[in-house]
């Protein structure tokens, strides 16, 4: 892909009908308004006896989130309590006869089960690592499979495979009924739901974990856009593009991650009236930061054009930090490690922790922070090279050195640096995972021994595009 | 461009195992650890598959060949530039530290003969990914650990050396045979012309390398006009019909 379709590519990113956005708009408008779901529920289940007064039980507290000050016993129970629903509903002779009310339960459980997964592993770690409360400890050690990892991947999978989602959408995928791939389970819209959920639920572990080539595969059956089942819930919708913005970022493709994170973020700050008030508008406004603040980082180490409305808002929360990365140079490598650590996921490790070598269980956050910031301190000098090398035509190199006070043997790897990282790999079609190489750059140069022939790529006046935009106000 | 997931060179057994829930199964970290050797034998990388066997090391710690680890990291090391290396490095135990220089990280390379082999591994990493060439060769001869780490990994030097090459090819058109030779760690004249001239097809011409131009190193300055479509009027022309009617 050149450069040029990739100037041209970017007004296209919202063009998806007005019509759905209203659509999505008025789905939001009906969450929020949807508190009361578990009344609901109440009312639509077919159970009868105490048996189904217990389930009701289950069902709500699976979608509640822990009190912040949950005991470890409570933790436990409620992955006791986890267990035992997923087992009733994948285990039970044939599909389970309950109505869920909405899309909004199944999404709350699942995300709630790996919230409660995400900080029993974070807690179980701090634990270790401080040594500070030994009876806590005693108790970890002695239930190391609580919150096991493979208790938590085989929940989702099952989900996954017990609703044949992935054929499903896979039959979507092709235009075809969905419907005659779904069997006896997947055609019930618990299961529908839970394991369409269980995906992005995977998704996001598989991140957690710092595995996010898997993380990205795990998507290979959802189509990106705004039609997908994921956008009517705002949150999962939400979750989606910043894991997957996130997975981009870590494997260097920040094209791709910025796309994603605008994609969300302009569809965020269209929907802004409804998030007030909403129940998890805090939540939602974190994250929204945490995106600007990645977009912040990907638009540092990858020069590009962003959407109006998001750059305004990316220098109106980190003006300053913006600038700085943008200037790049030693100066700027702890800002990035700062913002870093503000907005990546809450990594974790998915084993026991050491008990005996407090030292040993280093946070796994530290860890992903320090690998990230290695490709940062190596590129640190691109805006450099960029900043001199547009003044110029031709450069000699000795003299470009000596301007930069370095040696001629630094600039040369600085250079090539930057060469290097001006060829990225870019999404056109397909899975999530494949993309072709592009030249991400409008500046580009070659050597010739010691002289630099610097050339740009300059965008042409966009004449049609503005004719177009300026018809559309008044016609 | 190959999709991430994908490699040409990988059986289908391999295939089976990564597309099902199989790559879990702890059973199946051997058949990973032998296409691991295998790919260290005959030249081959397959980045994804390797990845999920750091993922099973992952789930289970008990079953970590070391080993197989470190001769990930060195296949990783001869594709740079890419985020292979790193990838690998996020699904390995944070108490490895590759990158870290604190006190604590250096007490645990002294008392782990794994974390000092991740460690300087990740070391190599830096330097060939920051493009300082002359420092990675220095760097690799100057331990002899490297040369255990390396060992398994047939024809380590020349891969990297090749992969250093095309870098080299994409940003020059011509080079001075001094840089060159240390970038290649062809320290004798005539080693390098034969490297230059057999392998990447380059000329020598005097103290000079020529590069013939390839699509990375020719630069061209240009202006890019815009992409006029005829979907672009699609909604003034709807508007003109709606008007009318």
């Amino acid at each position: 892909m050149s450069y040029e379709d990739r100037a041209n590519a970017r007004p296209n990113l919202n063009d998806e009908s007005d019509v759905e956005e209203e659509a999505l708009v008025n789905d939001y408008r009906e969450q929020v308004n949807f508190d009361d779901s578990m009344s609901e529920l109440d009312r639509t289940t077919s159970l009868g006896g105490s048996q189904a007064q217990d389930l009701q039980a289950q069902l709500a507290a699976a979608a509640t989130p822990l009190e912040y000050q949950a005991t470890l016993e409570t933790k436990f129970a409620s992955y006791d309590n986890y267990c035992s629903l997923f087992h009733y509903i994948l285990n039970s002779e044939g599909p389970v006869d309950l109505e869920v009310p909405s899309y909004y339960w199944a999404w709350d459980v699942i995300d709630e089960f790996i919230y409660q997964f995400e900080s029993f592993c974070r807690y179980r770690n701090r634990v270790a690592r401080t040594g500070s409360n030994e009876e806590e400890a005693q108790l970890l050690r002695e239930n190391p499979n609580t919150w096991g990892c493979y208790s938590v991947l085989n929940v989702l999978y099952s989900l996954i495979q017990r609703s044949q989602i992935n054929e499903q959408l896979a039959a979507i995928k092709r235009g075809e009924d969905p419907a005659a791939f779904a069997g006896e389970y997947g055609s019930r819209p618990l299961y529908k739901m839970l394991g369409y959920f269980s995906i992005i639920g995977l998704l996001r572990v598989h991140c957690l974990l710092g595995d996010f080539s898997l993380a990205l595969k795990t998507l290979d059956d959802i189509e990106m856009n705004k039609k997908a089942m994921f956008a009517r819930v705002m949150a999962a919708h939400f979750t989606t593009y910043y894991y997957v913005g996130f997975s981009y970022m870590m494997q260097r493709r920040y094209a791709d991650a910025i796309r994603m994170f605008s994609h969300i973020l302009v569809y965020v700050s269209r929907t802004k009236n409804f998030q007030k008030g909403g129940n998890n508008y805090d939540a939602i406004a974190k994250k929204n930061d945490q995106m600007y603040a990645l977009i912040a980082i990907c638009v540092a180490l990858h020069p590009t054009r962003l959407d109006d409305t998001i750059h305004s808002a990316v220098r109106e929360k980190y003006g300053e930090q913006f600038h700085r990365m943008q200037r790049g140079g030693p100066e700027a490598l702890p800002v990035f490690e700062e913002l870093f650590r503000s907005s990546c996921p809450k990594f974790i490790s998915p084993t026991p922790p050491d008990f005996e070598n407090p030292a040993y269980n280093v946070d796994p956050v530290d860890h992903q922070t320090s690998i990230f910031m290695d490709e940062v301190k190596n590129t640190i000098f691109n805006p450099t090279i960029r900043s001199y090398l547009k003044l110029y035509t031709t450069m000699d190199l000795k003299k470009l050195a000596g301007f930069l006070e370095v040696q001629p043997e630094q600039l040369r790897s600085w250079l090539l640096v930057n060469k290097q990282r001006s060829r990225q790999i870019r999404w056109v079609e397909g899975s999530l995972l494949e993309g072709d190489s592009v030249v991400a750059n409008d500046l580009d140069y070659a050597l010739e021994n010691d002289l630099i022939h610097v050339s740009e790529t300059k965008a042409g006046r966009r004449l049609v595009d503005w004719y177009l935009r300026n018809l559309a106000r008044v016609y | 461009m190959v999709a991430f997931d994908k490699c040409e060179t990988r059986p289908a057994h391999i295939d089976a195992i990564l597309n099902g829930l199989d790559r879990y199964n702890p059973e199946t970290t051997t058949v990973f650890q032998d296409y691991v050797a295998q790919q260290c034998e005959d030249r081959t990388f397959d980045i994804y598959a390797n990845l999920a066997v750091l993922k099973l090391y992952q789930f289970n710690p008990h079953l970590l060949q070391a080993d197989t680890v470190t001769n990930v990291l060195v296949k990783a090391l001869t594709v740079f530039p890419s985020p292979a290396f790193s990838l690998c490095l996020s699904l390995l135990p944070a108490h490895t530290q590759p990158f870290s220089t604190t006190p604590e990280a250096q007490a645990a390379a002294q008392n782990s003969d794994f974390v000092e082999s991740v460690q300087k591994l990740a070391r190599l990493s830096t330097l060939l990914e920051s493009a300082q060439y002359t420092q990675f060769w220095s760097t690799l001869n100057s331990d002899d650990l490297y040369a255990d780490l390396t060992a398994d990994a047939a024809g380590f030097e020349e891969l990297v050396r090749i992969r250093i090459a095309v870098e080299v090819g994409k940003a020059f058109r011509s080079v001075s045979t001094e840089s060159l030779e240390q970038w290649l760690d062809l320290r004798s004249g005539e080693a390098l012309e034969k490297f230059v001239t057999d392998v990447c097809g380059w000329k020598i011409d005097g103290s000079v390398v020529n590069v013939p131009t390839n699509k990375e190193n020719e630069v061209r300055s240009e202006v890019k006009s815009e992409r006029v479509g005829v979907d672009m009027f699609g909604r003034v022309i709807r508007r003109g019909f709606e008007q009318a009617a």
